[in-house]
């Protein structure tokens, strides 16, 4: 009982412990070298605010990997799918007007490329790394080819409407919160909602038992007369899905509302540091892309407090960490477990 | 379980046997087994040559040769229909690209040569059983070691290369050999911490170039670092790219091909790779073998890098290098992971990129293109059980003629579907454009022309479900009909498609009752 307890503390509070003490003293220092309240509160809430929009996007697309992941499947092709949903998210909404639209399509096109990689990898057995690869170079290829087809432009499409930001009453009045979570975009709320659904989902109901099976031991869950390449299938083009949305919030809802040419800027590569440092599960990845995000968000907050503009030269550093995490946390700092028939196909037994 | 991997081995590279082409390869292989008879007592150099003739006939050699090429064909196929979607004209497109890559060969070779070193790179940590996805981190750590000696160091003419190229190597080796240990030893996953590490090399060759090693002097919109010496320079050896290190590339595919193929380091790597713990149990040592094999895949990579800078960039450019090290993957996995394989797929990357120019001159199609083709084989390579499928269903297919003579109308009634499913789905993409009738019609047209897509190859499977979905298609070409009404679509054209899929359906129905369900092929 002592020796779980133990475990439990080391596994479950030692990390948050860390990181509130790493960011108490962030936060004193911070406040010692702005020296004034006020800006110190503002300068705290875009902190928060700015990293829950860089991490949105990172957790989603991880989200989305630990879906193909756990039913067996490598999707390294999270990259090639969010850059496809950021593109159909603003020719969508360049056409039709209405930014839900964009979003609706951006998911949908996400969805169409994790049924392509669900072909090759599920039904013809493919090589899960390749088939990413490949689709990450056609999605890189394609999007920009059609910018210069539908915009005739290089580089960056013409501006569309911005999916609106939420605003919640009364929240904008509280000091460092109100500036945090207050006119956040619709998607930032979902990501939130979709972690506690997809924890849910994957360890309280029969299909996340099913296609974390698939995933673990994929001939007990044929034994069981229950298809592998089905719930396996439906894992990666759940990831697709995922990935869309993510792309289609970069797009759309964060920053400039257009299309630039390989605008994902390698964040599902980080969103596959998130999935492995956040141990393939949902509130790990939430952890892990919250911090990624505010890694990211970091270099930029530097830039605001005089006294650390030195920072800013080493600001490649910061970058890193996240990728130096991972190397360090799949050799053995932090244990890293990944599903046991993780990129083995699975060759239903016939009869000789 | 060994055994069982092993049998799989084995059953994977015997083919079902089919009429025709089992007997061409029957024939073949007789007129094999009489060369290497009649060489029996023929003196040493002749033997060996002609026993590396008769290795060419063999279905071994043939098997990847023909997906590759089959995978190539259907590359193009598919980005040919993507460039007419987008409005250009492909026949122009492709002859400008062809053309152009021709009259301008060195090109060609110059941009393979960084592809055949990247490739190599994949290639060869792949025969021991491990993925190199970081080879453009080694390739940036090689290229940035290499601009560090080139301009700190002089040397005499002749030696500076060298000893830069090898630096170069080192570094890139030392970049992979760390993944290596990794894996060997910790068991971190080579594929997660090659792409890692890779993102960590090109931000710390960023912070170089940008910081300590910065250029000093004028203004620079990109971080770069100072030029190298003239001694440290690579030759041109043809045209005004080509330089030496196309052929630091051919020596490398040699002297790869020799590893792997002729010496023990290569015959462990290969063994560990097949099957490690087979390996492990012959006295092989796994871990040291893994992490040589990364090691020496680094060292490919850093070389690209190096001979890069040397032979035409001179000095180090923050984040100069267009993805070389992931198109190092698709060289690879074209070239079925053999280093001669590697070398031309290689070139024929080289030529998609040198004739993009000219396509994009000459067609206006955006380079951009060559990306998209790239992928499109690599997708396609990646699942060669497409092209199996795909061969198997024409066979059966020509079968199917052939065997109901008596009734010939089936499988005529069920060619026709598919080809005017076929031409639905194109003609229902390119409605797509007409965004101003409405959210409803472009839906719709959208769901035409996937359902077109999926009947054509359900249909080719002769599963009689196709029948069904060109029913559904028809009736959502009589939906597009009724709304584009008046909105100045060709609604005519749309109805007459409708009309003639559903009563090719409807026909096609009836006769899948007289006869009985037919074969259902898995889709």
């Amino acid at each position: 009982m002592k020796s779980n307890l133990k475990r439990f503390l080391r596994k479950n509070v030692i990390m948050p412990v860390v990181l509130l003490v790493v960011i108490t003293i962030l936060m004193k220092v911070t406040y010692d070298a702005v020296n004034d309240a006020e800006r110190f509160y503002d300068l705290t809430g875009w902190l928060l605010q700015a990293t829950l929009q860089s991490a949105t996007p990172l957790i989603l697309a991880a989200l989305g990997g630990m879906y193909s992941e756990k039913s067996g499947i490598v999707n390294i092709g999270l990259e090639g799918m969010m850059l496809m949903g950021a593109f159909t998210a603003v020719a969508a909404t360049y056409f039709f007007y209405d930014p839900w639209i964009g979003v609706l399509a951006a998911v949908l096109a996400g969805g169409l490329l994790g049924i392509v990689h669900a072909i090759i990898t599920v039904k013809m057995k493919g090589n899960h790394i390749v088939s990413g690869t490949g689709i990450i170079l056609f999605a890189g290829g394609f999007t920009t080819l059609m910018l210069e087809v539908i915009w005739n432009r290089k580089g960056m499409s013409e501006q569309v409407t911005a999916l609106p930001n939420v605003n919640i009453p009364f929240l904008r009045d509280i000091p460092i919160i109100g500036v945090a979570f207050d006119n956040l975009s619709p998607i930032v709320y979902f990501t939130f909602v979709l972690v506690i659904v997809s924890w849910y989902v994957l360890y309280r109901t029969p299909f996340g038992l099913r296609l974390r099976a698939a995933g673990e031991d994929p001939s007990t869950l044929d034994a069981a007369g229950i298809s592998v390449e089905k719930y396996r299938f439906i894992g990666v083009v759940i990831s697709g899905l995922l990935a869309g949305l993510s792309g289609a919030y970069i797009s759309i809802s964060f920053g400039l509302p257009a299309f630039g040419k390989q605008m994902t800027g390698g964040r599902g590569f980080i969103a596959l540091a998130a999935l492995i440092f956040g141990n393939w599960s949902p509130f790990g990845v939430l952890g892990a892309g919250l911090f990624f995000g505010f890694l990211d968000t970091l270099q930029f907050f530097v830039g605001f407090v005089p006294a650390w503009a030195w920072v800013q030269g080493y600001s490649q550093f910061i970058q890193m960490l996240p990728f130096v995490l991972v190397v360090l946390a799949l050799a053995g700092i932090r244990k890293s477990v990944p599903p046991k028939a993780i990129a083995v196909p699975y060759e239903k037994e016939v009869k000789a | 379980m060994n055994e069982d991997s092993l049998q799989d081995i084995g059953n994977q590279s015997d083919e079902p046997q089919k009429g025709l082409i089992s007997k061409l390869r029957a024939d073949v292989e007789k007129i094999r087994i009489k060369m290497v008879d009649s060489v029996e007592d023929a003196p040493g150099p002749i033997k060996s040559i002609v026993l590396a003739i008769s290795n060419l006939l063999t279905w071994i050699f043939w098997k990847p040769v023909i997906w590759a090429l089959f995978s190539v064909l259907l590359a193009v196929i598919t980005s040919a229909v993507i460039m007419e979607l987008a409005g250009y004209n492909s026949y122009v497109a492709f002859s400008a690209l062809i053309i152009g890559a021709l009259r301008q060969f060195d090109r060609v070779l110059f941009f393979a040569t960084p592809l055949i070193f990247t490739g190599l790179s994949v290639a060869f940590v792949f025969k021991s059983g491990l993925f190199n996805i970081g080879a453009e981190g080694q390739l940036y750590m090689g290229s940035m070691a290499a601009a560090i000696l080139g301009y700190l160091i002089p040397l005499p003419y002749g030696i500076h290369p060298l000893v830069c190229l090898a630096t170069g190597a080192i570094a890139g080796a030392l970049w992979g050999w760390l993944p290596g240990l990794l894996r060997a030893y910790r068991g971190a996953h080579e594929v997660v911490t090659t792409m890692m590490l890779s993102y960590t090399a090109i931000l710390f060759t960023q912070w170089l170039a940008a910081g300590p090693l910065k250029e000093l002097g004028e203004f620079q919109w990109n971080a770069q670092t100072t030029r190298i010496l003239e001694t440290a320079e690579l030759p041109t050896i043809w045209g005004n790219y080509l330089h030496a290190g196309f052929l630091i590339a051919i020596v490398c595919v040699f002297v790869v091909a020799f590893i792997l193929d002729r010496t023990v380091m290569g015959y462990e790597m290969r063994a560990v790779g097949l099957n490690e713990a087979a390996a492990e149990t012959a006295g092989i040592n796994p871990k040291k073998n893994m992490a040589m094999s990364l090691a020496i895949g680094g060292g490919l990579a850093g070389l690209a890098g190096a001979s890069e800078v040397q032979g035409t960039l001179h000095r180090f450019y923050n984040q100069w290098s267009p993805g070389l090290g992931f198109d190092g993957i698709t060289v690879a996995v074209l070239g079925n992971n053999n280093p001669f394989g590697c070398l031309l797929a290689a070139i024929f990357f080289g030529f998609l990129r040198a004739g993009g120019n000219a396509m994009h001159q000459q067609a206006h199609v955006p380079i951009e293109m060559v990306g998209v083709m790239q992928g499109l084989v690599v997708l396609f390579v990646a699942a060669p059980r497409v092209i199996q499928w795909m061969a198997d269903q024409s066979l059966d297919y020509g079968k199917w003629f052939s065997v109901e003579k008596a009734r010939p109308i089936q499988p005529i009634a069920f060619a026709l579907s598919m080809v005017i499913a076929l031409y639905g789905a194109y003609f229902s993409f390119s409605l797509l454009g007409e965004a101003q009738l409405g959210l409803m019609f472009i839906g719709i047209s959208a769901v035409t022309s996937v359902l077109g897509i999926v009947a054509f190859f359900l249909l080719f499977a002769r599963n009689s479900r196709g029948i069904i979905i060109s029913l559904i298609m028809s009736i959502c070409w009589f939906a597009l009909a009724v709304i584009g009404m008046g909105a100045g679509v060709d609604i005519g054209f749309m109805i007459l498609v409708g009309l003639i899929q559903s009563v090719l359906a409807v026909f096609s129905l009836l006769l899948v009752k007289g006869v009985g369900k037919s074969k259902g092929g898995d889709a």
